[in-house]
Protein backbone atom coordinates (compact mmCIF):
# COMPACT_ATOMS: atom_id res chain seq x y z
CA UNK A 1 0.00 0.00 0.00
CA UNK A 2 1.30 3.33 -0.74
CA UNK A 3 0.03 6.42 0.55
CA UNK A 4 0.69 9.92 -1.27
CA UNK A 5 0.56 12.52 0.85
CA UNK A 6 1.69 16.14 -0.29
CA UNK A 7 4.43 17.03 1.30
CA UNK A 8 6.59 13.71 0.09
CA UNK A 9 4.92 11.67 3.06
CA UNK A 10 5.04 8.31 1.95
CA UNK A 11 4.77 4.96 3.89
CA UNK A 12 6.82 2.30 2.26
CA UNK A 13 7.24 -1.25 2.24
CA UNK A 14 10.54 -1.14 0.71
CA UNK A 15 13.97 0.33 1.53
CA UNK A 16 13.46 3.56 2.52
CA UNK A 17 15.69 6.73 1.17
CA UNK A 18 17.30 7.09 4.64
CA UNK A 19 18.05 4.43 6.84
CA UNK A 20 15.70 3.17 9.19
CA UNK A 21 17.08 3.03 13.05
CA UNK A 22 16.08 0.36 15.58
CA UNK A 23 13.43 1.42 17.27
CA UNK A 24 14.27 3.70 20.26
CA UNK A 25 14.70 3.17 24.17
CA UNK A 26 13.65 0.51 26.24
CA UNK A 27 10.90 1.79 28.15
CA UNK A 28 7.91 0.18 26.69
CA UNK A 29 7.32 -2.14 23.64
CA UNK A 30 8.01 -0.18 20.46
CA UNK A 31 5.97 -2.85 18.44
CA UNK A 32 2.73 -2.46 20.40
CA UNK A 33 2.38 1.14 18.86
CA UNK A 34 4.73 0.96 15.82
CA UNK A 35 4.97 -1.57 12.90
CA UNK A 36 8.31 -2.26 12.75
CA UNK A 37 8.06 -4.07 9.21
CA UNK A 38 6.75 -1.33 7.76
CA UNK A 39 8.58 2.58 6.72
CA UNK A 40 7.32 5.52 6.07
CA UNK A 41 8.69 8.86 5.23
CA UNK A 42 7.88 12.44 5.83
CA UNK A 43 9.03 16.28 4.87
CA UNK A 44 7.68 18.60 7.25
CA UNK A 45 8.52 21.88 9.64
CA UNK A 46 9.81 21.30 13.22
CA UNK A 47 7.64 22.78 15.59
CA UNK A 48 8.29 21.63 18.58
CA UNK A 49 10.66 19.23 20.81
CA UNK A 50 9.99 17.44 23.67
CA UNK A 51 13.71 16.47 24.99
CA UNK A 52 12.22 14.42 28.38
CA UNK A 53 12.51 10.98 30.21
CA UNK A 54 11.52 8.12 29.45
CA UNK A 55 11.14 8.94 26.03
CA UNK A 56 11.31 12.56 23.60
CA UNK A 57 9.60 13.48 21.04
CA UNK A 58 9.89 15.86 17.77
CA UNK A 59 6.73 17.29 15.76
CA UNK A 60 6.67 18.42 12.50
CA UNK A 61 3.79 19.69 10.91
CA UNK A 62 3.20 18.92 7.21
CA UNK A 63 -0.22 18.56 4.98
CA UNK A 64 -2.07 15.40 3.43
CA UNK A 65 -3.00 15.19 0.07
CA UNK A 66 -6.34 17.51 0.46
CA UNK A 67 -4.45 20.33 1.81
CA UNK A 68 -4.81 19.13 5.21
CA UNK A 69 -2.40 20.14 7.88
CA UNK A 70 -1.42 17.06 9.99
CA UNK A 71 1.32 16.85 12.94
CA UNK A 72 3.80 14.00 12.95
CA UNK A 73 4.56 12.89 16.38
CA UNK A 74 7.96 10.88 16.71
CA UNK A 75 9.00 9.62 19.27
CA UNK A 76 12.97 9.35 20.49
CA UNK A 77 15.12 8.11 23.15
CA UNK A 78 15.36 9.63 26.47
CA UNK A 79 17.30 13.27 27.40
CA UNK A 80 21.08 11.56 27.43
CA UNK A 81 20.56 10.68 23.60
CA UNK A 82 19.15 13.83 22.17
CA UNK A 83 22.05 16.36 22.97
CA UNK A 84 22.42 16.68 19.27
CA UNK A 85 18.70 18.07 18.74
CA UNK A 86 18.90 21.61 20.13
CA UNK A 87 20.62 22.34 17.59
CA UNK A 88 20.37 19.94 14.70
CA UNK A 89 16.30 20.32 14.70
CA UNK A 90 15.60 24.03 15.38
CA UNK A 91 12.40 24.84 15.52
CA UNK A 92 11.18 26.51 11.97
CA UNK A 93 13.48 23.94 10.17
CA UNK A 94 12.17 21.82 7.22
CA UNK A 95 13.90 18.38 7.73
CA UNK A 96 13.09 15.11 6.43
CA UNK A 97 12.37 11.74 8.53
CA UNK A 98 12.32 8.01 8.27
CA UNK A 99 11.54 5.88 10.85
CA UNK A 100 8.26 2.86 11.55
CA UNK A 101 5.03 4.08 11.54
CA UNK A 102 2.50 3.86 14.22
CA UNK A 103 -0.34 1.32 13.95
CA UNK A 104 -3.73 3.26 15.44
CA UNK A 105 -5.60 3.74 12.57
CA UNK A 106 -5.48 7.54 11.42
CA UNK A 107 -2.65 8.21 13.89
CA UNK A 108 1.13 9.92 12.31
CA UNK A 109 3.68 8.75 15.18
CA UNK A 110 7.06 7.34 13.91
CA UNK A 111 9.67 5.73 15.90
CA UNK A 112 13.34 4.44 14.98
CA UNK A 113 13.29 7.66 13.75
CA UNK A 114 16.19 9.03 11.18
CA UNK A 115 16.24 12.74 10.25
CA UNK A 116 18.00 14.74 7.26
CA UNK A 117 18.03 17.97 5.97
CA UNK A 118 15.89 18.16 2.86
CA UNK A 119 18.78 17.77 0.31
CA UNK A 120 19.28 14.64 2.23
CA UNK A 121 22.55 15.41 4.43
CA UNK A 122 21.91 13.48 7.57
CA UNK A 123 21.48 15.32 11.04
CA UNK A 124 22.56 14.28 13.89
CA UNK A 125 24.77 11.41 15.42
CA UNK A 126 23.81 8.34 12.79
CA UNK A 127 21.08 10.39 10.93
CA UNK A 128 19.82 11.17 14.91
CA UNK A 129 18.91 7.97 15.46
CA UNK A 130 16.46 7.83 18.68
CA UNK A 131 18.21 5.86 20.39
CA UNK A 132 20.48 5.70 23.69
CA UNK A 133 24.21 5.22 23.43
CA UNK A 134 26.87 4.83 26.02
CA UNK A 135 28.19 7.64 28.14
CA UNK B 1 4.59 5.65 46.85
CA UNK B 2 6.86 7.49 44.50
CA UNK B 3 10.24 8.87 45.73
CA UNK B 4 11.85 11.17 43.96
CA UNK B 5 15.80 11.69 45.29
CA UNK B 6 18.12 14.58 44.29
CA UNK B 7 21.07 13.62 43.12
CA UNK B 8 23.76 13.99 45.91
CA UNK B 9 27.59 13.72 46.29
CA UNK B 10 28.71 10.78 48.12
CA UNK B 11 29.99 13.53 50.94
CA UNK B 12 26.76 15.07 51.00
CA UNK B 13 24.77 12.22 51.46
CA UNK B 14 27.08 11.26 54.75
CA UNK B 15 26.67 14.88 55.57
CA UNK B 16 22.89 15.13 55.30
CA UNK B 17 22.57 11.61 56.88
CA UNK B 18 24.80 12.60 59.76
CA UNK B 19 22.75 15.73 60.32
CA UNK B 20 19.68 13.83 60.19
CA UNK B 21 20.85 10.85 62.83
CA UNK B 22 22.04 13.93 65.01
CA UNK B 23 18.54 15.41 64.91
CA UNK B 24 16.92 11.94 66.07
CA UNK B 25 19.42 11.37 68.85
CA UNK B 26 20.90 8.77 67.61
CA UNK B 27 24.49 7.01 67.93
CA UNK B 28 26.56 7.42 64.88
CA UNK B 29 27.87 4.47 63.59
CA UNK B 30 31.51 3.91 64.36
CA UNK B 31 33.15 4.26 61.00
CA UNK B 32 36.53 4.88 62.57
CA UNK B 33 38.56 3.67 65.87
CA UNK B 34 37.11 0.26 65.64
CA UNK B 35 37.78 -2.65 68.15
CA UNK B 36 40.09 -5.06 66.52
CA UNK B 37 36.58 -7.45 66.00
CA UNK B 38 35.08 -4.91 63.96
CA UNK B 39 38.29 -3.79 62.11
CA UNK B 40 38.73 -7.02 60.87
CA UNK B 41 34.97 -7.12 59.55
CA UNK B 42 35.21 -4.22 58.31
CA UNK B 43 38.40 -5.11 56.34
CA UNK B 44 36.17 -7.78 55.21
CA UNK B 45 33.80 -5.60 53.32
CA UNK B 46 34.15 -5.99 49.73
CA UNK B 47 34.41 -2.36 47.72
CA UNK B 48 31.33 -2.36 46.22
CA UNK B 49 31.17 1.38 46.10
CA UNK B 50 30.71 3.74 42.95
CA UNK B 51 28.54 4.58 39.74
CA UNK B 52 28.15 2.14 37.59
CA UNK B 53 27.26 2.09 33.93
CA UNK B 54 23.72 0.09 33.38
CA UNK B 55 23.67 1.27 29.73
CA UNK B 56 23.68 -1.19 26.72
CA UNK B 57 27.41 -0.56 27.01
CA UNK B 58 27.14 -3.11 30.23
CA UNK B 59 24.55 -5.41 28.69
CA UNK B 60 21.41 -5.38 26.39
CA UNK B 61 18.79 -3.49 27.36
CA UNK B 62 15.11 -4.09 28.54
CA UNK B 63 13.50 -6.47 26.09
CA UNK B 64 11.43 -9.21 25.07
CA UNK B 65 14.65 -11.33 25.27
CA UNK B 66 15.95 -9.72 28.33
CA UNK B 67 16.63 -10.33 31.09
CA UNK B 68 15.43 -13.84 30.39
CA UNK B 69 14.75 -15.43 26.95
CA UNK B 70 14.05 -19.25 25.56
CA UNK B 71 16.14 -18.85 22.82
CA UNK B 72 18.78 -16.40 22.00
CA UNK B 73 21.32 -16.57 18.96
CA UNK B 74 24.53 -17.46 19.01
CA UNK B 75 26.60 -15.16 19.80
CA UNK B 76 24.41 -12.60 21.25
CA UNK B 77 25.53 -10.32 24.33
CA UNK B 78 24.17 -11.95 27.97
CA UNK B 79 23.58 -9.75 30.73
CA UNK B 80 26.45 -10.98 32.37
CA UNK B 81 28.76 -9.44 29.41
CA UNK B 82 29.25 -13.04 27.99
CA UNK B 83 28.02 -14.28 24.56
CA UNK B 84 25.36 -16.82 23.95
CA UNK B 85 26.49 -20.53 22.63
CA UNK B 86 24.97 -23.50 21.21
CA UNK B 87 24.97 -24.89 25.24
CA UNK B 88 22.12 -21.31 26.55
CA UNK B 89 19.08 -22.92 27.76
CA UNK B 90 16.27 -21.10 28.44
CA UNK B 91 15.89 -18.60 31.93
CA UNK B 92 12.48 -17.57 31.05
CA UNK B 93 10.07 -17.88 33.78
CA UNK B 94 7.58 -20.60 34.12
CA UNK B 95 4.17 -19.08 34.73
CA UNK B 96 1.51 -20.58 36.23
CA UNK B 97 -1.80 -20.59 35.03
CA UNK B 98 -2.94 -16.65 37.06
CA UNK B 99 0.32 -15.46 35.35
CA UNK B 100 -1.14 -16.85 31.81
CA UNK B 101 -4.58 -15.68 32.40
CA UNK B 102 -3.05 -12.06 33.54
CA UNK B 103 -0.68 -12.25 30.13
CA UNK B 104 -3.59 -13.30 28.03
CA UNK B 105 -5.71 -10.24 29.27
CA UNK B 106 -3.16 -7.68 29.72
CA UNK B 107 -3.56 -4.41 27.73
CA UNK B 108 -0.31 -2.69 26.85
CA UNK B 109 -1.77 1.06 27.63
CA UNK B 110 -2.17 -0.63 31.47
CA UNK B 111 1.06 -0.56 32.02
CA UNK B 112 1.80 1.68 34.78
CA UNK B 113 5.18 3.02 33.10
CA UNK B 114 3.16 5.31 30.92
CA UNK B 115 1.72 7.35 33.94
CA UNK B 116 5.61 7.39 35.40
CA UNK B 117 5.00 5.27 38.12
CA UNK B 118 8.40 3.87 38.75
CA UNK B 119 9.96 -0.11 37.91
CA UNK B 120 11.42 -2.63 39.54
CA UNK B 121 14.06 -5.44 39.59
CA UNK B 122 14.31 -6.29 36.77
CA UNK B 123 13.00 -3.86 34.39
CA UNK B 124 14.80 -0.88 36.69
CA UNK B 125 18.03 -3.04 35.88
CA UNK B 126 18.10 -3.13 32.58
CA UNK B 127 16.62 0.27 31.20
CA UNK B 128 19.71 1.88 29.96
CA UNK B 129 20.69 4.35 33.07
CA UNK B 130 23.38 4.21 35.13
CA UNK B 131 23.24 3.41 38.91
CA UNK B 132 25.07 4.28 41.83
CA UNK B 133 25.92 1.98 44.73
CA UNK B 134 26.86 3.39 48.07
CA UNK B 135 28.36 1.82 51.52
CA UNK B 136 27.54 2.98 54.93
CA UNK B 137 28.15 1.21 57.48
CA UNK B 138 24.23 0.27 58.70
CA UNK B 139 23.31 0.30 55.11
CA UNK B 140 23.60 -0.14 51.33
CA UNK B 141 21.91 2.74 48.78
CA UNK B 142 21.18 2.05 45.78
CA UNK B 143 20.29 4.69 43.62
CA UNK B 144 19.00 4.65 39.85
CA UNK B 145 18.82 7.10 37.09
CA UNK B 146 15.82 5.43 36.03
CA UNK B 147 12.74 6.74 37.93
CA UNK B 148 15.07 8.23 40.08
CA UNK B 149 14.56 5.62 42.56
CA UNK B 150 16.37 4.71 45.78
CA UNK B 151 16.02 1.42 47.09
CA UNK B 152 17.92 1.24 50.83
CA UNK B 153 19.50 -2.32 51.82
CA UNK B 154 19.35 -2.76 55.65
CA UNK B 155 22.23 -4.13 56.95
CA UNK B 156 21.70 -3.59 60.91
CA UNK B 157 19.54 -6.02 61.30
CA UNK B 158 16.02 -4.53 61.51
CA UNK B 159 13.29 -6.27 59.71
CA UNK B 160 9.98 -5.45 57.94
CA UNK B 161 6.69 -4.67 59.31
CA UNK B 162 2.99 -4.41 57.67
CA UNK B 163 3.70 -1.48 57.22
CA UNK B 164 6.50 -1.58 54.97
CA UNK B 165 4.79 -2.44 51.78
CA UNK B 166 5.87 -0.25 49.04
CA UNK B 167 6.86 0.26 45.46
CA UNK B 168 10.52 -0.91 46.00
CA UNK B 169 9.95 -3.40 48.88
CA UNK B 170 12.19 -3.70 51.83
CA UNK B 171 15.62 -4.66 51.59
CA UNK B 172 17.74 -5.93 54.10
CA UNK B 173 21.16 -7.75 53.47
CA UNK B 174 24.69 -8.63 54.66
CA UNK B 175 28.48 -9.24 53.67
CA UNK B 176 29.57 -13.12 53.00
CA UNK B 177 32.98 -13.68 51.32
CA UNK B 178 33.17 -10.79 48.42
CA UNK B 179 29.91 -10.41 48.11
CA UNK B 180 26.76 -8.17 49.19
CA UNK B 181 23.65 -10.00 49.73
CA UNK B 182 20.00 -8.34 49.13
CA UNK B 183 17.19 -10.09 50.00
CA UNK B 184 13.73 -8.16 49.19
CA UNK B 185 9.84 -8.44 50.13
CA UNK B 186 7.18 -6.34 51.09
CA UNK B 187 6.45 -5.22 47.48
CA UNK B 188 2.98 -4.09 46.11
CA UNK B 189 1.48 -5.80 43.38
CA UNK B 190 2.44 -4.49 39.93
CA UNK B 191 0.66 -5.76 36.99
CA UNK B 192 4.25 -6.02 35.17
CA UNK B 193 6.15 -6.51 38.19
CA UNK B 194 8.10 -8.92 36.59
CA UNK B 195 8.24 -8.03 33.22
CA UNK B 196 6.98 -5.23 31.30
CA UNK B 197 7.41 -6.12 27.76
CA UNK B 198 6.03 -9.88 28.16
CA UNK B 199 3.37 -8.88 30.54
CA UNK B 200 4.28 -10.82 33.54
CA UNK B 201 2.66 -9.07 37.25
CA UNK B 202 4.58 -9.60 40.42
CA UNK B 203 2.86 -9.62 43.79
CA UNK B 204 3.33 -8.97 47.30
CA UNK B 205 4.99 -12.48 47.72
CA UNK B 206 7.31 -11.15 45.20
CA UNK B 207 10.52 -11.74 46.59
CA UNK B 208 14.42 -10.61 45.24
CA UNK B 209 17.41 -12.29 46.20
CA UNK B 210 20.47 -10.15 45.06
CA UNK B 211 24.18 -11.45 44.87
CA UNK B 212 26.78 -8.10 44.18
CA UNK B 213 30.65 -9.05 43.83
CA UNK B 214 33.32 -7.26 41.71
CA UNK B 215 34.65 -9.08 38.78
CA UNK B 216 37.53 -7.33 37.74
CA UNK B 217 36.65 -4.41 36.76
CA UNK B 218 32.70 -4.68 36.35
CA UNK B 219 30.08 -5.00 39.55
CA UNK B 220 28.11 -8.42 38.59
CA UNK B 221 24.85 -9.49 40.00
CA UNK B 222 23.21 -12.26 40.38
CA UNK B 223 19.38 -12.34 40.85
CA UNK B 224 17.09 -15.22 41.50
CA UNK B 225 13.43 -14.17 41.92
CA UNK B 226 10.62 -15.66 43.55
CA UNK B 227 6.43 -15.15 43.38
CA UNK B 228 4.40 -18.50 44.03
CA UNK B 229 1.17 -16.06 42.78
CA UNK B 230 2.85 -16.26 39.32
CA UNK B 231 5.88 -17.77 39.33
CA UNK B 232 6.09 -22.27 39.51
CA UNK B 233 9.48 -22.07 40.55
CA UNK B 234 12.21 -19.43 40.85
CA UNK B 235 13.90 -17.68 38.05
CA UNK B 236 17.38 -15.94 37.52
CA UNK B 237 19.83 -14.16 35.75
CA UNK B 238 22.69 -12.75 36.14
CA UNK B 239 24.05 -8.66 35.13
CA UNK B 240 26.73 -6.75 35.01
CA UNK B 241 27.48 -3.40 35.42
CA UNK B 242 30.28 -1.39 34.39
CA UNK B 243 32.40 1.62 35.70
CA UNK B 244 30.94 5.02 34.39
CA UNK B 245 33.07 7.62 33.21
CA UNK B 246 35.25 9.23 35.55
CA UNK B 247 33.68 12.14 36.87
CA UNK B 248 29.96 11.05 35.71
CA UNK B 249 26.97 12.03 38.61
CA UNK B 250 23.66 10.75 38.14
CA UNK B 251 21.23 12.57 36.11
CA UNK B 252 17.75 13.15 37.05
CA UNK B 253 14.83 11.12 35.26
CA UNK B 254 12.45 13.96 36.18
CA UNK B 255 9.85 11.39 34.26
CA UNK B 256 7.51 13.70 32.33
CA UNK B 257 3.91 12.52 31.96
CA UNK B 258 3.28 13.82 28.85
CA UNK B 259 6.45 12.26 26.98
CA UNK B 260 5.49 8.84 28.78
CA UNK B 261 1.74 8.76 27.72
CA UNK B 262 2.12 10.02 24.54
CA UNK B 263 2.53 6.88 22.17
CA UNK B 264 -0.18 5.14 24.04
CA UNK B 265 -2.53 6.98 21.17
CA UNK B 266 -0.80 4.70 18.82
CA UNK B 267 -1.75 1.24 20.22
CA UNK B 268 -4.93 0.01 18.81
CA UNK B 269 -7.39 -0.98 21.14
CA UNK B 270 -7.65 -4.59 22.33
CA UNK B 271 -10.67 -4.27 24.05
CA UNK B 272 -13.96 -2.49 23.20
Amino acid sequence: MITRLRMQVGLLLGAGALAIAAPAAAHHSAAAAYDETKKVEAQGTVTRILVKNPHSWVFLDSTDDKGQTIEWQIEMGGVPSMAWAKDGLPIGATVKVAGHPSRAAGSHGITGATFAKPDGTPIGPRGGRGEYTPR
Amino acid sequence: MRRTITPLTGGGMLAAAIVLMAVAGQRLPAVTAQSAPAAAAAAAIPDLAGIWDGTRRAHPINGPNVPWARTVPEGALLPDGSKADKTYKSNFPVLNERALAFQKIFDEPLSPKYDCQPSTPPALEFDPFNMELVQWPDRVLLRYEKDDQLRTVWLDGRQPTSRNYAVQGFSVGRYEGNALLVETTHYVFDVTGFDDYNGIPSSQQKKIKERYWRDGEQLKVAVTVEDPMFLREPASYTMRYLPAAKGYKLQPFDCDPEAARLSVQFIPPKYK
